[in-house]
């Protein structure tokens, strides 16, 4: 033990001879260790950097607080303001609820009204009008087909030509075909209601289950239904108007034959006198 | 790192032989050292700088930007209450529904509901007040009241079948209109309490409801114009009726009108 601490005093005395003779290698060394050596830390009590930065971020923690929580706050509050109006005052649950009720309660209506259209109303009594009578209520558009000779079978064909004179002829076949059209529309007229009235209840049960943004698309395709059913009403008047036209101008005709032949039989009297 | 660095240069100035070599290594040395020290600590202005910038930002573009959508929602609320969606508006309109409620459905129900009955004779006025009393289920009392007041169709030894024909096709046509008449009078009936129902409903609607009972209200329409149209079918069916019959009754004259000329002719011809 003794002897190893004597050679490490050797080593160091050794060391410092050497040190002492070359001064300049041991004065570069220290300046390069001394470079080369970690920075000491910042105290974070101590250095004046810290106490900056540490006032730097409370300033900005309180004006983030400030500007930005104040800002996000006010912002808040107007948005709760503007949900709380549209909740209560715009789209109310409450009622929104109740006009689902009141949409499927009047869907209940429209039930009963279809039920009561389905009712028969047919009266006739013989075969012949039974048959014609069956095709004008059958409010099916491919029904019209047989409609002509029904309606034949009825009222009788338009008399030959040696039956009749033309002018009677034409009376006739135009009174048929007036009548014959009005009865063909009639069932195409019937079939179109029975098809808006299923539409009208497929919109409204669509309409039970819509949210208040849905619904006015809804109600557009009802409005378009509407315009559509507008027509259809149009074009069934244009037929009652085409039919008592037509029946207005027979009435005529009838007064315009009648006079022709009052005329005719004033002249045969004359000429039978005369001969006399 | 730094300690290899330290260590080999150590080497080098220890073995260096020349002071001249000793001079060059220190200066290579110093310089890598330098090269190799950690960056030096910012300046305390740099970072009262940094500090300063953030806080321009917060107080300058962020507060600008918050007031500014401040403004606009506090703007958008505005004019959700004050013009879109008034409340004393919306209330003013309910208001207005039940008032005309009140003004109208009793006065105009009452005048629907008046009694038009005229008829004076018992069989007449049975037959008048069954085409009147809006009901579906006595079309058979209907047509016994019809029978009653205009008489059957003629038995086949009182007329010839196209006569018979004609008769109860205008009896069938005419029938099937007051049947029709009947149903419309009281689905119309219906239609008028889904009327009521909607303006009730519209009377305490909300905005965001009121959608709802517009859409149901169209189609309601829909099914109103449906019933028009099927009243219309049934005019157009006995206006029909109505011209054919009078086709009919022309064509059976110049039937007779031929059949009497040839009686005239074959009497003639005797004589």
């Amino acid at each position: 033990m003794k002897k190893a601490l004597s050679m490490d005093f050797e080593r160091c005395k050794c060391g410092l001879r050497w040190a002492w003779g070359h001064k300049l290698r041991v004065a570069v060394l220290a300046l390069v260790l001394v470079m080369l050596a970690p920075r000491q830390v910042k105290s974070q009590l101590l250095d004046p950097c810290c106490a900056i930065l540490v006032a730097g971020l409370t300033t900005i923690s309180s004006t983030m607080s400030n500007v930005i929580g104040g800002g996000l706050n006010s912002i808040l509050t107007v948005d709760r303001a503007i949900q709380n109006f549209e909740q209560t005052v715009v789209w109310p649950l409450a009622q929104i609820t109740q006009a689902h009720r009141l949409v499927n309660s009047t869907q209940s209506t429209f039930n009963t009204i279809q039920t009561i259209t389905r009712i028969p109303v047919n009266s006739a009594t013989l075969p012949a009008p039974q048959q014609l009578e069956q095709i004008l209520l059958s409010a099916d558009a491919n029904q019209i087909g047989r409609t002509s000779t029904s309606y034949s079978v009825v009222y009788g064909p338009v008399p030959n030509a040696t039956a009749a004179s033309q002018d009677v002829r034409n009376r006739i076949d135009m009174a048929d075909a007036a009548a014959q059209a009005a009865m063909k529309r009639s069932i195409a007229i019937d079939n179109l209601a029975n098809l808006e009235i299923q539409a009208a209840n497929q919109i409204n049960q669509s309409l039970q289950i819509a949210a208040p943004g849905s619904a006015a698309i809804i109600e557009a395709q009802a409005d378009a239904w509407l315009v559509r059913a507008n027509a259809y009403t149009q074009a069934a008047i244009a037929d009652l108007m085409r039919v008592r036209a037509i029946d207005l101008a027979d009435a005529g005709a009838n007064i315009k034959s009648g006079a022709t032949s009052t005329t005719n039989l004033g002249q045969e009297l004359i000429n039978l006198l005369k001969r006399r | 790192m730094t300690f290899l660095f330290f260590v080999i240069f150590s080497w080098f100035v220890v073995k260096a032989k020349t002071q001249r070599q000793v001079l060059a290594l220190a200066l290579a040395g110093t310089t890598a050292a330098v090269l190799v020290a950690p960056p030096r600590v910012q300046a305390q202005s740099s970072l009262v700088g940094a500090i300063q910038a953030v806080l321009n930002v917060i107080n300058g573009i962020i507060h600008t930007g918050l007031t500014s959508i401040n403004s606009v929602r506090t703007a958008i609320n505005s004019l959700y209450q004050n013009v879109v969606w008034p409340v004393q508006l919306i209330n003013l309109a309910r208001q207005q529904v039940m008032q005309m409620i009140a003004q109208y459905r009793n006065l105009m129900w009452g005048i629907l509901r008046i009694n038009v009955a005229s008829a004076t004779l018992p069989p007449t006025q049975q037959l008048e007040r069954v085409i009147r009393d809006q009901q579906t289920g006595d079309f058979a009392l209907l047509t016994t009241n019809y029978g009653n007041a205009y008489g059957p169709v003629p038995v086949s030894t009182a007329a010839s079948p196209p006569d018979r024909a004609m008769t109860d096709m205008d009896d069938a046509m005419a029938l099937d209109t007051l049947k029709t008449l009947k149903k419309t009078d009281e689905a119309g009936t219906l239609a008028l309490q889904a009327g009521d129902q909607l303006e009730g409903g519209a009377g305490v609607a909300a905005p965001g409801s009121s959608p709802f009972l517009t859409a149901t209200a169209v189609v309601a329409s829909i099914q109103c114009q449906a019933l028009t149209q099927k009243m219309l079918a049934a005019d157009l069916r006995q206006e029909a009726a109505r011209l054919a019959h009078e086709s009919g009754l022309l064509k059976r004259s110049t039937t007779y009108t031929g059949q009497v000329g040839d009686q005239i002719i074959n009497l003639l011809k005797r004589n």
